[in-house]
């Protein structure tokens, strides 16, 4: 960490030194180590009961570690009480004070560090929010969008280094939640400041973050960037969890090439080298994966017309819902004693591609990825639903 | 009067005619006579024993005569004057022992419902049962026991006047020479404690209410646990305390069991004059004006009081 004189712009970053958290025997988050630059929307991703709540209670200072450390900005704070950090949360169901009206609500954290005149800050945060008319309405008096958005301004007119999200949609109907994301995001963009933001819904995170870090059972199973994980998932809970993904038993028939050669079942798959995370020696099994819409149909009869050099596998359909602007077709494949989803954009719909017709399914072998065999091939799959 | 309701109360529920026409149809008379069977118990319960009293009273309040002749109602307004002009003294002294032991049930009452509603965690039950235990002995035998521990020789005054505690107090005017009983302190202690259940329930009901998180915004928006009790806290707390000092005060304003038997004459609160009046001198007029003052009294400090602390707002 380079010390410097000059302040940050104004956000800051956050640093997790093998930070922990246990419960008597139970073990919230394992020793952790999390970097969130300077600036940046960053996402918490897991299912309930995962530990990102946890986490970001840590970092607001309303959680004491079991172990290790938090930096801000460079300076220690695991010791101090949260009104001494310089970090304010937006909580999960916003605990805006009921007896205090909106302008009160906003103000009380300017009114707390001193500061008289408030007047013309709260005033532009509350025009930030859109919120100016209702100044002097109560908490209880506001929609549930609203009331979100004063925790937000109430939040943000302390200049934070960090502001942390706590699930702050969760409460909130579809259509108000995507409008909210964008909403966030912008204001996000505009102040500067480093967004923590902890969500179990994996379309949120994608939607909002620079940077998602999703985490199963008290760990960080992946990070990177949104498109990245979903291209690239390098455990099957990833693969699972954020959307769905087809994942293949597989042995390695052939290995040392730009490409691995794969069998499963009858079918020989291939799958890039370079996109299988796990070792890949001849002989051993590994688990191929394919997003849904990466994976084309084409009837039985047609399968001449196919791509030359294309993974394919022979199935029949079992089941077939339309949804709009895609078809969502649940396929059988003999021989790998699993089923596999398909969606197909709604362009040209094939007459024949009913339940129970015998089909071809292909994809490109550039869109394969490849996981380690050894790990629970249903692991974050049942938990999304349950989230959503 | 319970038959009659028990015969209609429970009103058929018309299902099946009901589920087989989904269409829009005015209530049935007899559903929507529903809640007033419900309201009638209540109701002949409050005629019977509230408004039928008060009316009895109010005629007996300005009847002349005496035992002997009977009494009748001749319109004597000036038994009110009579009886405020002999005995302003008691309500006076009334109204500041319920003040005194509704403020002390307060500063005590306060921190215990905090304690148990924040702190108590998994203790909460048992302090909850302390709290209520007392309620399972009569107001009357804990009072006295009072007596005996407060008594002259006993050891609480021993130790109060090893430690010179009485010479304080008695420079202070609430108690005389060496001895607890029979002074201002000793009634004002008694009503402090009888009533202090009443102050700590409601208060405990409304802390328990506060939603923690309030506490952990508070403290993220840069308030000390200082700055939270005052800013947040309390002001969420104040229907509790706004029915607690009710609870306590009105019972303790027109309470005389503490006094009779934990002061003397000279402590006679205006409980103590309204039953003597009733129950020895017989002169009921004069007892049902003093019970009517001091339900005017009470009734327009409770208002004011209201008005003052703005519950409104809050609930």
């Amino acid at each position: 960490m380079t010390k410097t004189a000059t302040p940050q712009s104004s956000g800051g970053d956050v640093r997790l030194h093998g930070i922990s958290k246990t419960y008597g025997s139970f073990t919230a988050v394992h020793p952790l180590d999390l970097t969130v630059p300077a600036g940046s929307f960053f996402a918490l991703l897991g299912a309930s009961g995962c530990g990102k709540t946890t986490t970001l209670r840590m970092i607001a200072g309303l959680e004491d570690p079991t172990t290790g450390t938090v930096e801000l900005s460079g300076q220690d704070v695991t010791a101090l009480p949260p009104y001494k950090r310089q970090v304010n949360t937006v909580f999960q169901n916003y605990a805006l004070f009921p007896h205090l009206d909106i302008y009160e609500n906003v103000a009380f954290g300017l009114r707390r560090r001193g500061i008289k005149s408030v007047k013309k800050q709260v005033e532009e945060m509350l025009d930030l929010v859109q919120l100016g008319p209702m100044a002097r309405r109560k908490p209880q008096q506001l929609s549930g969008g609203q009331q979100q958005r004063v925790a937000v301004a109430r939040a943000l007119i302390n200049h934070p280094q960090v502001l942390l999200l706590d699930e702050p949609l969760g409460a909130l109907d579809l259509k108000l939640r995507r409008q909210m994301q964008l909403e966030l995001k912008r204001i996000q963009t505009e102040v500067g400041i480093t967004f923590v933001h902890v969500t179990h819904d994996q379309e949120e995170a994608m939607t909002m973050a620079d940077t998602v870090a999703v985490m199963n059972g008290g760990r960080v199973e992946q990070l990177g960037a949104p498109a990245d994980l979903y291209e690239n998932p390098a455990t099957t809970f990833v693969a699972n969890f954020l959307g769905t993904s087809n994942l293949i038993e597989a042995e390695v028939v052939e290995a040392g090439g730009e490409e691995l050669l794969l069998k499963a079942g009858d079918a020989k798959l291939r799958l890039p080298a370079a996109r299988c995370s796990a070792s890949a020696r001849t002989g051993e099994k590994v688990l191929a994966g394919v997003r849904p819409e990466k994976v084309a149909l084409k009837h039985g009869d047609d399968a001449g017309s196919i791509t030359e050099g294309h993974n394919r596998l022979p199935g029949r359909i079992k089941d077939a819902s339309f949804i709009g602007v895609s078809t969502q077709y649940v396929v059988e494949v003999p021989g790998l004693g699993g089923e596999l989803a398909v969606y197909e954009q709604n362009i040209e719909r094939d007459g024949r591609l009913v339940p129970g017709a015998g089909i071809v399914l292909h994809w490109s072998p550039a869109h394969t990825f490849g996981l380690d065999a050894a790990q629970d091939i249903q692991a974050g799959a049942d938990l999304d639903e349950e989230a959503a | 009067m319970t038959p009659a309701i028990t015969t209609s109360a429970p009103a058929p529920p018309d299902g099946p005619a009901g589920a087989e026409t989904p269409v829009l149809r005015k209530t049935p008379v007899r559903k929507r006579l529903v809640p007033y069977w419900l309201l009638l118990p209540g109701i002949l319960w409050l005629l019977v024993f509230f408004a039928a009293p008060l009316v009895y009273q109010a005629s007996t309040s300005i009847q002349t005569g005496s035992l002997e002749e009977g009494f009748k109602v001749t319109w004597h307004f000036a038994t009110y004057w009579d009886a405020l002009g002999e005995y302003w003294p008691q309500f006076v002294r009334s109204m500041a022992y319920a003040g005194v032991a509704t403020v002390l049930c307060l500063v005590l009452g306060y921190p215990l419902a905090y304690l148990i509603a924040f702190k108590a965690g998994r203790w909460r039950n048992v302090v909850m049962i302390l709290v209520i235990a007392p309620f399972f002995t009569s107001f009357l035998i804990r009072t006295l026991a009072w007596k005996t521990i407060l008594a002259d020789g006993g050891p609480v005054v021993g130790v109060l006047n090893s430690l010179h505690v009485l010479d304080v107090t008695s420079w202070l005017g609430v108690t005389e020479g060496h001895r607890v009983l029979a002074t201002p302190l000793a009634v004002v202690c008694g009503l402090t404690y009888n009533f202090l259940p009443f102050m700590v329930l409601p208060l405990y009901t409304s802390l328990e209410r506060i939603d923690p998180r309030l506490h952990e915004a508070a403290g993220d928006l840069y308030a000390r646990p200082s700055t939270t009790f005052r800013r947040v806290t309390f002001p969420l707390s104040m229907p509790g305390v706004v029915a607690g000092t009710l609870l306590t005060f009105i019972p303790a304003a027109g309470d005389y069991i503490n006094a009779e038997l934990l002061g003397s004459t000279d402590q006679k609160m205006i409980g103590n004059v309204i039953q003597s009046q009733f129950l020895r001198v017989l002169d009921y007029p004069t007892a049902a004006a003093l019970s009517f003052i001091l339900m005017a009294a009470i009734l327009a400090m409770v208002t004011l009081y209201i008005r003052k602390s703005g519950t409104e707002d809050l609930v």
